[in-house]
């Protein structure tokens, strides 16, 4: 890993994503990313203080890890995100509140903003997401953690659709973007 | 792809088959040179790295190995987990007949359906060390081999290690050689 990787991680996020990984991967592959990342004292760290915070770097060899096992594997990783979502926001809060919260509990050099909010459509602009920063990783797995975060807080007759231009991700500023959620009734 | 004047690959290879028929043992032998006698089923999959330098032709290939688990159970998850595989070993167990059925009805058809289109694929009768339990002869497996056109056909011992290295690098070969790579590794 190559880079400044300045900021903090709330433990609450470490355990959101631990556990989406556990549910998606099951229990050898949430290891299977610890042990790449060699960080596999935090497989405890649920039991710690969920205020606290772990530095970015360390919460950074996580993500490369897993984008290097789950590599080409988008699939599971838009699966990851969404629980990753379900698991840092369980309960009824807003999409605009989901937004704000994110920003606050990865503190780091990147920002997360709703840059156009319609009763149908909402834009979503991500600068230098942490997620997919690496040369070749698309990002899937922020683009499920968008996806569950608006669905989850719609009525279920609700369907949410997105919409991305389409990625260069050889192109070292991939990690900027802009998702397009699509808000569509589900007439039964 | 190709970075500076060395050429990188990364490929995912999955091994797969029934529960208990070695599909761990064969990936520690492989990666770590290692076997445990007490058995313990994988939860899920289990993913290990291995990187292979060619000095004679400046690459190196990073192989993602992906070891699912064989239960039922992970029926639904286990679909996802075999976009972007390029191949697989298919593993039975020599002592167990009813795994060696498995291999056509079961596991092939899975790594067909939700694998690359061009995905390879071995054969692999394991627990060649247990002589006297074995009840898959080496016909039987060398005639379904060519039945199912799978690239190859050997028979291993994730125990004492015999023919583990070549099975592995058989099938990043013929990975490589259906991406039109010449490498010969075996």
């Amino acid at each position: 890993m190559i880079g400044d990787y300045k900021g903090f991680v709330k433990n609450r996020v470490v355990v959101a994503l631990l556990q989406a990984y556990h549910d998606i991967l099951d229990y050898d592959g949430m290891k299977s990313i610890l042990r790449e990342a060699e960080m596999m004292y935090l497989k405890d760290i649920r039991d710690k203080n969920p205020n606290d915070s772990i530095n970015f770097f360390s919460f950074k060899k996580i993500i490369s890890a897993q984008n290097c096992l789950l590599y080409d594997s988008s699939i599971l990783l838009f699966e990851i995100g969404k629980k990753f979502s379900f698991y840092l926001f369980p309960f009824g809060i807003s999409f605009e509140e989901i937004i704000d919260k994110i920003n606050s509990l990865i503190i780091t050099d990147w920002k997360v903003e709703i840059i156009e909010n319609n009763t149908n459509e909402i834009t979503v602009q991500v600068d230098r997401c942490i997620f997919c920063s690496e040369i070749g990783v698309p990002c899937d797995l922020f683009e499920g953690f968008l996806v569950h975060s608006l669905q989850k807080s719609l009525p279920s007759e609700h369907l949410v659709i997105y919409e991305m231009n389409k990625q260069d991700i050889n192109d070292p500023n991939h990690n900027n973007f802009v998702v397009k959620l699509k808000i569509k009734r589900n007439f039964k | 792809m190709v970075e500076g004047d060395k050429r990188k690959w990364a490929i995912k290879l999955t091994v797969l088959g029934d529960a208990a028929v070695g599909k761990t043992s064969l990936i520690d032998k492989y990666i770590t040179d290692s076997f445990k006698e007490n058995y313990s089923p994988t939860l899920g999959v289990n993913i290990v790295t291995k990187d292979i330098r060619i000095q004679e032709d400046n690459s190196e290939i990073r192989l993602l190995l992906w070891d699912i688990a064989g239960q039922d159970k992970y029926e639904l998850t286990r679909q996802m987990f075999f976009q972007g595989c390029a191949g697989t070993l298919l593993v039975y167990d020599m002592t167990r007949y009813s795994t060696f059925e498995r291999v056509t009805s079961k596991w092939l058809e899975d790594f067909k359906k939700y694998s690359r289109p061009d995905g390879v694929y071995l054969l692999i009768g394991n627990k060649s060390d247990l002589i006297d339990s074995v009840k898959v002869s080496s016909e039987e497996g060398n005639s379904l081999a060519k039945k199912i056109n799978a690239v190859e056909f050997i028979e291993t011992s994730a125990k004492h290690g015999e023919n583990v290295e070549k099975a592995f690098r058989t099938l990043v070969s013929h990975v490589l050689k259906k991406s039109g790579v010449k490498i010969d590794l075996e």
